[in-house]
């Protein structure tokens, strides 16, 4: 056997070209790719004018907050242990209060300035969920409800209703720079931030936690500090799904963030993320609210009141919760079936007789 | 009063001249940690040396894995010194443990399912961002160990859920001996191993040894205890009893450290009970109530056949993890067999197999959990409805329940048991764990169950309840009952049953009649050896 060499064993084929495998690590986003697309070309159908370039920026704009907080809350939802952060709908709600009623009147409204205090303001408020859960172990439903409350009310005592302004530059986002639509810079820098934290141990440590908590803590990681910083980068993303509804909503408004905590839970669901940790990834979140956010058009264009958009969204996410239950079944059962997590022992040819009783 | 404790706690650092040419590595010093109640380790003393394969060894419960987590920063200890390589050492937390140079292979196979191979082996030696090495030193790092580990071809890229469970283990055992190591500590940490992976990687560690590198292991196999350490260290009850290099050592003295026997006269008080345990059932019709035919419990394992007759206490025996529990479980149908099936047989002698465990209840096999707390009690609710909670599907007429029979059965049941619960509106959780576990078994013995399935009952129990409970299971059994008692107690098993059936490595190993048998013998087929070979002159 030559020394160094990685050696691939023929049982393993279906793994063998880096492409495969970079499906094998995506395969958990399959199904909510096809969803995604499968509502994209229905939307096409029903409604052409959909894909128009003069609707994509309001199309767009209505989709960013949708997306970015159901990519925020993937990574605690990764980080398993009933990992959810409740709060990035209010803080980003507050976020446009925030830029309206603080940073504006201070006379802070350059984007240079404004997007590292919020990038900054998201990443401290997230560290306060992941202590929390991290340190003082609160279970995170319950820690997070407490941020959701606290956020909403802070943002509503301080602006009850749609009020204030934003920066120009934040409602122009939805526009264009020169041939550049604003968002689709957006979209680039979030892809490349992403990637570039991808790359790093933390996602590996992210899904170590989260598929094995005691394997990762005895392996070495230190589990609360993973916590910690997935949390707090929820928070940046929540909060840069603020920035991106004050420039939606052109003001700031407390009130306006509670319902993205629902869509985001959705958007995880529906992206293919196991809500008991450690499988899924960006990817998914991402998807996942795009199919939402596809799916809502859809009733808007059929004139479908809100309530009974509310509705629809109540069976999305129980159909998407159960579909991600039976996927995951049938991906476990067809590994029990194949037999390897059996011990290896030697077993006489004649002994296999009942190999398959527990299925017949 | 004849002891075999060689090792007093209080001299544990004086060690045998020969040894002091010998760096201590690793000295464990008068070691305690309780969980709540149960006292895991009492004063645990132990010594590596450098370059030496150190085996640590008990009966379960003995303590072993608690010591082993301390050692590895999972659990702190509650007192007692540790040194390492000299120095006070604080074990404090997995990672600084692994920096010290500790690496453990646990018991339980600790892989990520869906990370691949390489992963597992290289999880926590990274940074929060920053990775520890880079990926091509990870690929030859993961490959050259798995290599050394005896398995030639292994895709790193593999997640591990598609991984069989002896190629898991042995990403664990990879990922220890990437790190930096000086003690490597395997707890059970080749169970899952065939034996030809075992010898390669015995190989390994041999091949360490001579570099300087020390190993602890524990093991419940008695060959590989004696074929690879070079000192055994044994633990019974959370207490160091005694530690010699392996050639002072028979495999005989080290069964009787472990077994607890401490003199003569225990042990032929032991077999007084014994025999006084057989006495009881005289007169009774000795039918079968319970057939087990060609039961087996996991792939590879040999079929199981036996009888339960009525009146009998079969008493199950086995070190945590060799088949006993899932063969208890089998017979109740919470759990399904690989093949095989169990048979509960009327008085006229006919077999009805049981499919489920509606069946079992319907006909009258009825199980009393390990895991009281979160099996068996309703713990909000009082004493009285915790005993009630089965019958009251007899009791009650058009679901009108019947509370003044259920009463007069629980003080028919409180009399009999000798239980002492004060008022039977109080709440279940303030009574100690041996009342608990009355009121467990009164839910059962009210509904006149025909076979009891015990997993460990006594468990927890102080020494005078279990007293009144060993009363209490004769007299079920001579009023007929069939009871499969499963206990982690040598001398227990030997008290109250017929029968002890041995478990090893997922085999009914032996079946042993208890007026015959001594505990030296049970922990002998224990550990997988011919009881026979070990029994007392």
């Amino acid at each position: 056997m030559p020394d160094s060499t990685l050696t691939v064993p023929a049982n393993s084929a279906h793994l063998r070209a880096p492409v495969r495998r970079l499906f094998a690590r995506h395969s958990y986003a399959a199904v909510p790719f096809v969803i995604t697309v499968g509502l994209f070309v229905v939307n096409l159908v029903v409604q052409p004018a959909f894909v128009y370039l003069s609707n994509l920026g309001s199309s767009m704009a209505v989709l960013f907050p949708i997306l970015l907080t159901g990519m925020a809350l993937t990574l605690p939802v990764l980080s398993g242990n009933g990992g959810i952060d409740l709060s990035v709908g209010p803080l980003a709600g507050f976020v446009t209060v925030f830029v309206s009623a603080i940073l504006m009147p201070a006379g802070i409204r350059a984007p240079e300035l404004v997007i590292p205090i919020v990038i900054v303001f998201g990443l401290l408020s997230g560290a306060v969920n992941g202590v929390l859960i991290g340190y003082v172990r609160l279970p995170p439903i319950i820690a997070t409800l407490g941020m959701y409350l606290f956020w909403e009310g802070l943002g509503t005592q301080v602006q009850p209703e749609a009020g204030g302004q934003v920066p120009g530059w934040l409602i122009g986002i939805n526009g264009s720079y020169g041939p550049v639509p604003g968002l689709l810079i957006v979209v680039a820098i979030v892809v490349v931030v992403w990637s570039l934290i991808a790359r790093t141990a933390y996602l590996r440590n992210l899904l170590a936690i989260g598929g094995d908590e005691r394997a990762a803590f005895s392996a070495g990681i230190n589990v609360a500090a993973v916590r910690v910083m997935t949390y707090a980068l929820t928070g940046a993303l929540a909060c840069l799904a603020g920035l991106m509804l004050a420039g939606l909503i052109q003001s700031g408004d407390g009130t306006v963030g509670p319902p993205y905590t629902i869509s985001a839970i959705t958007a995880v669901a529906l992206g293919g993320i196991s809500l008991a940790g450690g499988r899924g990834g960006m990817l998914g979140g991402a998807l996942g609210g795009m199919a939402l956010f596809l799916i809502q058009e859809l009733l808007t264009a059929g004139h479908v009141s809100v309530y009974a958009v509310s509705v629809a969204d109540g069976i999305i996410l129980i159909i998407a919760l159960a579909l991600n239950g039976t996927l995951e079944f049938l991906r476990r059962r067809r590994s029990v079936r194949l037999g390897p997590q059996q011990p290896m022992v030697l077993v006489q040819p004649e002994e296999l007789g009942g190999f398959n009783v527990e299925t017949s | 009063m004849a002891t075999v404790n060689r090792l007093d706690p209080a001299q544990s650092e004086l060690q045998p001249p020969s040894e002091q040419a010998r760096e201590q590595l690793l000295i464990v010093e008068g070691v305690a940690r309780s969980f709540g109640e149960t006292k895991a380790l009492v004063a645990a003393d132990l010594a590596v040396a450098t370059g030496e394969i150190h085996a640590l060894i008990g009966e379960n419960g003995s303590g072993k894995s608690t010591l082993i987590k301390i050692l590895s920063g999972v659990i702190p200890p509650a007192s007692g010194n540790l040194l390492w390589s000299g120095r006070a050492a604080k074990f404090s937390n997995p990672r600084d443990v692994q920096a010290d140079g500790i690496a453990t292979v646990f018991q339980e196979t600790l892989v990520v399912p869906e990370l691949s191979v390489r992963d597992n082996v290289y999880i926590g030696t990274d940074g929060l961002f920053r990775y520890g090495r880079r990926k091509r030193d990870e690929v030859t790092g993961a490959s050259a160990a798995i290599r050394a580990l005896g398995i030639d071809q292994l895709d790193l890229d593999r997640p591990a859920w598609t991984l069989s469970l002896a190629e898991r283990q042995l990403v664990t055992i990879a990922r220890a001996i990437v790190r930096p190591w000086r003690l490597l500590i395997l707890d059970e940490g080749t169970s899952a191993l065939d034996a030809s992976q075992r010898d390669r990687v015995f190989d390994y560690l041999r091949s360490k040894r001579t570099e300087g590198k020390s190993v602890l292991f524990t093991s419940h196999r008695m060959d590989e205890v004696f074929d690879l350490a070079d000192r055994i260290t044994v633990l019974r009850m959370g207490r160091t009893v005694s530690s010699y290099p392996v050639g002072d050592a028979s495999q005989h003295q080290v069964l009787v450290d472990m077994s607890g026997r401490e003199s003569v006269e225990d042990l032929e008080a032991a077999a007084e009970h014994a025999s006084d345990a057989g006495a009881g059932e005289g007169g009774l019709a000795h039918g079968a109530v319970l057939r087990v035919e060609d039961l087996v419990l996991r792939h590879g394992a040999s079929p199981i056949s036996l009888e339960l007759r009525r009146g009998e206490i079969l008493g199950v025996a086995g070190l945590e993890g060799q088949g006993q529990v899932e063969f208890v479980e089998c017979l109740c149908a919470l759990r399904r067999a690989t093949s095989g099936r169990v048979l509960s047989i009327d008085n006229e002698g006919h077999g009805a197999a049981i499919h489920s465990y509606a069946d079992a209840n319907r006909h009258g096999i009825r199980y009393v959990p390990r895991d009281r707390r979160h099996e068996g009690m309703f713990a909000p609710l009082s004493v009285f409805d915790n005993f009630a909670m089965a019958l009251w599907s007899k009791l009650n007429v058009f679901g009108v329940l019947k509370r003044n029979e259920a009463k007069r059965r629980y003080r028919e049941y409180s009399d009999a048991s000798h239980l002492v619960a004060g008022s039977k509106g109080r709440s279940v959780s303030t009574l100690s764990g041996g009342n608990q576990q009355k009121i467990l078994l009164g839910r059962w013995v009210a509904m006149n169950p025909r076979t009891l399935v015990l997993n460990d009952p006594l468990r927890g129990v102080d020494v005078r309840t279990r007293e009144d409970l060993y009363q209490y299971f004769r007299s079920l059994a001579s009023n007929g009952i069939a009871i499969v008692f499963l206990s982690t107690e040598i001398i227990e098993l030997l008290r109250l049953t017929e029968r002890i059936a041995v478990f090893h490595e997922g085999h009914l190993h032996a079946l042993l009649e208890s007026k015959k048998a001594t505990d030296t013998n049970v922990v002998a087929a224990m550990f997988g050896r011919d009881p026979e070979h070990h029994a007392d002159a």
